[in-house]
């Protein structure tokens, strides 16, 4: 582990140079008030002082919204050759802030569990982050610090931590980081915990949005109140046209198709993105769907971030609070407020 | 014995069986596959029976009832090509317009008048009975769009060679829209029919800097009540609401009723 103070320019500089020599992926400016994770040329734009979450987490890097996952063909003797087509490309992915860590973090975890996803993990492995902490909330519909997301700092091989007016702490947490920074001539820093708490406590207090009530209360709420009137409340805006699930970096769902070509031998199997609010997710064959109705869909997204993903992995709340889900609904649905209105609603 | 397939048109641009003719690498590897008995007004309609048949356009005379009947009675598998067959489409639009008021403006007075009173003219009238095929017969795929999708058209002629089911999600344009990470066009304090419309388009409107306009027609749990409320909350007037809907989806029930 090394600890550097660069200023902001030698950071900069440093990103661009690794641009230079690999796909470096960074959050830019895209269309008039969003962000998106892109490929870095000599032309981009590199800064730290203004950004929202992207349109779409940076897990798109590690599953694409659409991905070849083999082709297949059978010869004449009958016998099939499968050719997984996996992506073990370098990369790096920078200005990855706290919440979408804490995704990628999660993503780990759900990926790795059972059948390891041989697709989710070549990529993974030949990813490198570079984190940046937030010392503003990005806008008002984050509410990161009361999911306790933060502070999240794991899953980067480096993170950087703005600590005073034009100094920025430089954590080299893994090897792969100490290979990225090797050469780089920054000041060493000596007292690297004494900065980073000092950054932490000049945050804003609440920073963000907070519950009305402590994270684990909220959660044992959320398991509570599978009845409720809330369920219906919000749904009646809704399109269910899945814009929350898509943009969320802790859904993971897709799907899987076989497409078999004209000659009916051969073809591939891909997957896309799919996701719990789209009404025909819980069909199965025969025609039944599990949640027709889109207050159970809607129930059933948010006890998979507070209740049901965190029972299963012993873990706090899967949401990160990055607010992209309420930020982007078509109609103004925010993951936060549904929470807050199971609190308010009282106990029953 | 390879399928029957057949192509008819009524009312449209025939745009679509252009968007099949530009599926070229492709198209050859199919025809083979297929014995390929009419192709729009090129042969005549013969055959007795279809394997599958492609319709394509809009029903607006009796006549055309009449043909739409007789190709659904010998066709095993009826496909609605394109948005003039599948929702009626831009034409619809016409439904609420009365046929002398139309004639009026274009052609003054005389039409106006002879339109409404001579029977030699009432055909006329038929274009305001713009309707989908599937006012009038069984539909067993719909390919949706104006024009069609490829990828789409692909897709269910594989999977009718293979037998098994096509299958086209019930999924909003939103979805492409995301999986293409555009910013929504509500960010840009514009409207969208993306939210009620069927998706599977690659959102490609959206993409190049447009919004949706709803070409491939209204999804089946569309929250209509919910897209109205968000159209005047960005302070479009329920006149322009209602010509947004009437658009493309004047002959659907949402576009009747807005
Ligand atoms: S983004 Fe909003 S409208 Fe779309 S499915 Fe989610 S809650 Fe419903
Ligand atoms: S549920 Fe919403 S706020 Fe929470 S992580 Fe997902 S997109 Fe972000
Ligand atoms: S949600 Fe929190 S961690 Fe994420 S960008 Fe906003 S302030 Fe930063
Ligand atoms: S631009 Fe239209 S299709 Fe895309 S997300 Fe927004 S409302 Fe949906
Ligand atoms: S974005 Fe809308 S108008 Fe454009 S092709 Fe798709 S459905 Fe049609």
């Amino acid at each position: 582990m090394s600890y550097y103070l660069a200023t902001k320019k030698e950071l900069i500089d440093w990103i661009q140079r690794l641009a230079a020599e690999n796909q470096l992926y960074f959050p830019e400016k895209h269309g008039e008030a969003s962000y998106r994770f892109n490929r870095v040329g000599p032309k981009s734009e590199i800064q730290f002082d203004r950004y929202i979450p992207t349109v779409v987490p940076p897990v798109k890097l590690l599953v694409p919204a659409r991905e070849e996952l083999l082709r297949f063909r059978t010869d004449a003797e009958g016998k099939t050759e499968v050719q997984p087509s996996l992506d073990t490309s370098f990369r790096v992915i920078a200005g990855v802030r706290s919440c979408d860590l804490k995704g990628i973090s999660l993503m780990d975890l759900f990926f790795k569990d059972g059948v390891p996803d041989a697709y989710y993990l070549a990529r993974r492995e030949n990813t490198a982050i570079i984190g940046y902490s937030c010392n503003t909330p990005c806008d008002e519909s984050a509410f990161c610090a009361a999911v306790d997301s933060l502070d999240h700092t794991e899953g980067a091989d480096v993170y950087v931590t703005p600590v005073k007016e034009g100094d920025l702490l430089v954590e080299v947490k893994t090897s792969l980081g100490e290979k990225l920074t090797a050469g780089v001539d920054w000041k060493k820093c000596e007292d690297p915990e004494a900065r980073r708490i000092g950054a932490v406590t000049a945050r804003p207090e609440p920073f963000g949005r907070s519950f009305p009530a402590p994270l684990p209360d909220t959660m044992k709420i959320v398991a509570d109140k599978y009845q409720s009137a809330v369920w219906e409340k919000h749904v009646k805006r809704c399109f269910s046209c899945g814009t929350c699930n898509l943009v969320c970096p802790t859904c993971y769902c897709f799907d899987v198709v076989d497409d078999l070509n004209l000659d009916a031998a051969s073809g591939n199997r891909s997957r896309s993105w799919d996701g719990c609010m789209l009404p025909h997710f819980a069909e199965v064959s025969g025609g039944h769907n599990f949640r027709a109705e889109p207050a159970a869909r809607q129930r059933h997204r948010v006890n998979r971030k507070f209740t049901y993903l965190p029972e299963k992995y012993e873990h706090g709340a899967v949401c990160v609070g990055c607010g992209r889900c309420g930020r982007q609904c078509t109609s103004h649905i925010d993951i936060f407020d549904i929470v807050t209105d199971l609190i308010q609603e009282g106990s029953r | 014995m390879k399928p029957k397939v057949a192509f008819f048109d009524f009312s449209s641009c025939e745009g679509c069986q252009l968007a099949i003719l530009n599926c070229e690498d492709i198209l050859l590897d199919i025809l083979n596959l297929v014995d390929l008995v009419e192709f729009r007004m090129a042969l005549t309609e013969t055959a007795p029976r279809y394997d599958v048949a492609f319709v394509e356009g809009s029903i607006h005379r009796d006549e055309d009832i009449e043909r739409i009947l007789d190709i659904r009675a010998r066709s095993t598998y009826l496909v609605a090509l394109g948005a003039c067959a599948c929702i009626g489409n831009v034409q619809a639009r016409s439904n609420f317009v009365a046929p002398a008021v139309n004639y009026g403006e274009i052609y003054g007075e005389e039409a106006r008048n002879r339109v409404q009173v001579d029977p030699d003219y009432w055909d006329l009238w038929s274009h305001t009975r713009v309707r989908p095929i599937d006012a009038i017969v069984k539909v067993d795929a719909y390919l949706r769009g104006c024009p069609i999708v490829p990828r789409e058209f692909l897709h269910l002629v594989k999977s009718l060679l293979q037998g098994t089911q096509p299958f086209f999600p019930p999924n909003a344009v939103c979805v492409d829209c995301k999986m293409n990470e555009n910013e929504c066009v509500l960010e840009r304090g514009l409207t969208c029919m993306g939210p009620v419309t069927w998706g599977g388009c690659d959102s490609i409107c959206i993409n190049s800097g447009y919004v949706c306009d709803g070409c491939r027609g209204t999804l089946p749990h569309a929250n209509v009540e919910a897209h109205i409320e968000l159209m005047r909350e960005h302070n479009i007037d329920d006149r322009d609401i209602r010509s947004r809907y009437r658009l493309f989806m004047g002959a659907e029930p949402i576009g009747r009723g807005v």
